[in-house]
């Protein structure tokens, strides 16, 4: 669904993405992670069509982001960090942006704005940046398009909002459509995504399904002193060591997404080499 | 469905965009008013209740025009000046092509009939109050004529007389036309302050021409100067006015010229507009 081949992108002095690979299949949730700067969100711009690759190419449904056709821009909408919204009533929002879309759901949208807790009757206008968020991530849902590109979608959300916007997703997604979340608040992800993908210095640090990681990695909480110098990462908390290991007892657990985070960031080879055995 | 042109997607864009920035336009078109009443009023007052006289209306439709018209077109595509909105805008489910006939309808078309409708809204009355302000000052004044309502689309130069161009107004509006198209291409090139680097734009390209014209062509050619027009050059044998004879260019190349200045313009930067805007990254 989407192809990043070679991509090279940079900013005037600032390097980038230095050929960067990706292939992106339609059913799945990706978590987009990384550092601030490490290019998330130009990974994402690119994807959408708003910044053009300097080398390599990126294929959207088999389109060319770069072009912007209508085509193309009504099967991709995006949630940026910073956004605008018209100071319109929600009910001329609906009106004018549904005929763009042709999957655009009506009833879906006014669900999710009822979800949210916010009033159909309302107008953006009188709105908070947390409640405008929600009705665009509202918008975003509703007009099914086949791309979903969410940068920082949890920012600005209250923490009732935040496990809303979880469930929410969570019932949004069907193996026609494919939602890219790029975040560095990991716990917001949680129960969410249905892979990784770390980006660092450019370049993909760590690609791997939750299945896989389940599969491979163990999450405890240990007290045993051997048992967390073996372990492939640990960190010391109030109630012993949050560690990760190696699953070799085949039971799938529960992923701390931040630890993984760290794991990956502070020692990716080793974390990498367990996946690699 | 057409991915560079749909008549049915631009219909609903015009529809949103007019949505969206209706209580901006409409305020506009209130201050545009305001300003107008001001105007006409400030000169009642300060020429003692004098009639407005048909120059005094079409320099004050021309200056408003170009002055309003000029700083619309300015921020006609806004838009792509910040992140947020360039982002929302470019990323909308139209064509490039449909997003800027939508402004060029909004920002030129229709911003034209609108000023237009709003100048004689203003005008009207005003011209009125004023030529019965002169009738009630001076009574006694039995041949002054009362002033007329310009008509802003017809008016000869040399009245009852035919010149080289019957109708100033006509081209006045054009190059109007012209001077705005470069504007909106500024909105589109300066993300911020465009109307103020539009202009250095345009001064600095009047003042590179005339220095062209000046320094380097001028030295190039025999005594003498333009004749009537760029293609007709008088030519001073030995300096002597009295031996003088005109060079000039096959007469297609003068029409050829005209229509540029008058009809090419605007349409050449519009399309300049369009790929700068299909280029647009943010």
């Amino acid at each position: 669904m989407i192809s990043v081949q070679h991509l090279h992108f940079g900013y005037r002095k600032k390097p980038v993405f230095n050929d960067l690979s990706l292939e992106l299949q339609p059913g799945f949730i990706y978590g987009l992670l990384g550092k601030n700067g490490t290019g998330k969100s130009t990974l994402l711009r690119n994807i959408a069509g708003l910044l053009f690759p300097r080398e390599g190419q990126i294929r959207v449904l088999g389109l060319d982001p770069g072009n912007r056709t209508p085509a193309f821009l009504q099967e991709v909408f995006m949630v940026p960090e910073e956004f605008h919204m018209p100071d319109v009533p929600l009910e001329h929002l609906e009106k004018h942006y549904a005929p763009f879309y042709p999957r655009f759901n009506r009833e879906q949208f006014r669900k999710y704005i009822s979800e949210f807790n916010i009033p159909i009757e309302g107008s953006l206008q009188n709105m908070s940046y947390g409640q405008k968020k929600k009705v665009l991530i509202s918008l975003g849902l509703a007009t099914n398009t086949s791309v979903l590109l969410m940068d920082e979608p949890t920012n600005g959300l209250d923490i009732m909002s935040k496990s809303q916007f979880r469930k929410v997703m969570a019932g949004a997604l069907n193996e026609n459509k494919c939602v890219i979340i790029s975040t560095h608040q990991v716990k917001d992800l949680e129960n969410l995504i249905d892979r990784i993908t770390i980006i660092d210095e450019g370049k993909i640090l760590f690609d791997q399904t939750i299945d896989n990681i389940s599969r491979k990695l163990s999450f405890q909480i240990s007290y045993d002193a051997e048992e967390i110098n073996a372990a492939i990462y640990h960190e010391s908390s109030l109630r012993g060591s949050a560690i990760i290991c190696a699953n070799t007892e085949g039971e799938e657990g529960k992923i701390d997404l931040e630890l993984l985070y760290k794991a990956i960031v502070t020692n990716q080879a080793k974390v990498q080499s367990v996946f690699n055995a | 469905m057409n991915q560079v042109f749909d008549f049915k997607r631009f219909t609903l864009l015009v529809a949103k965009h007019w949505n969206e920035n209706r209580k901006k336009y409409l305020l506009g078109l209130v201050a545009m008013a305001g300003l107008l009443f001001f105007w006409y009023g400030f000169m009642l007052i300060v020429d003692g209740g004098q009639r407005i006289f048909e120059n005094m209306q079409v320099m004050t439709y021309f200056f408003g025009l170009a002055l309003t018209g000029c700083f619309y077109g300015s921020i006609l595509f806004a838009e792509l000046s910040s992140g947020p909105k360039a982002m929302n805008y470019l990323i909308f489910p139209a064509s490039h092509l449909e997003k800027l006939v939508c402004g060029l309808l909004y920002g030129v078309v229709l911003f034209f009939i609108a000023y237009t409708l709003v100048f004689y809204i203003v005008d009207i009355p005003m011209v009125m109050l004023g030529n019965s302000l002169h009738k009630s000052n001076y009574p006694g004044e039995v041949v002054s004529k009362p002033a007329e309502i310009v008509n802003i689309f017809w008016k000869p130069l040399t009245e009852g007389r035919p010149g080289p161009n019957p109708n100033p107004h006509v081209l006045f509006i054009l190059m109007y036309f012209a001077v705005q198209s470069a504007y909106i291409l500024g909105s589109v090139y300066f993300p911020k302050f465009s109307f103020i680097k539009t202009t250095i734009s345009l001064l600095l390209v009047a003042l590179l021409l005339s220095l062209y014209m000046g320094k380097i062509l001028q030295p190039m050619l025999p005594d003498g100067g333009h004749y009537q027009s760029f293609t007709s050059f008088r030519v001073f044998e030995n300096n002597d006015f009295n031996h003088q004879k005109i060079v000039s260019l096959p007469e297609w190349t003068t029409d050829t010229i005209a229509f540029l200045l008058k009809f090419a313009f605007a349409p050449i930067f519009w399309v300049v507009t369009y790929f700068r805007f299909k280029e647009k990254e943010v």
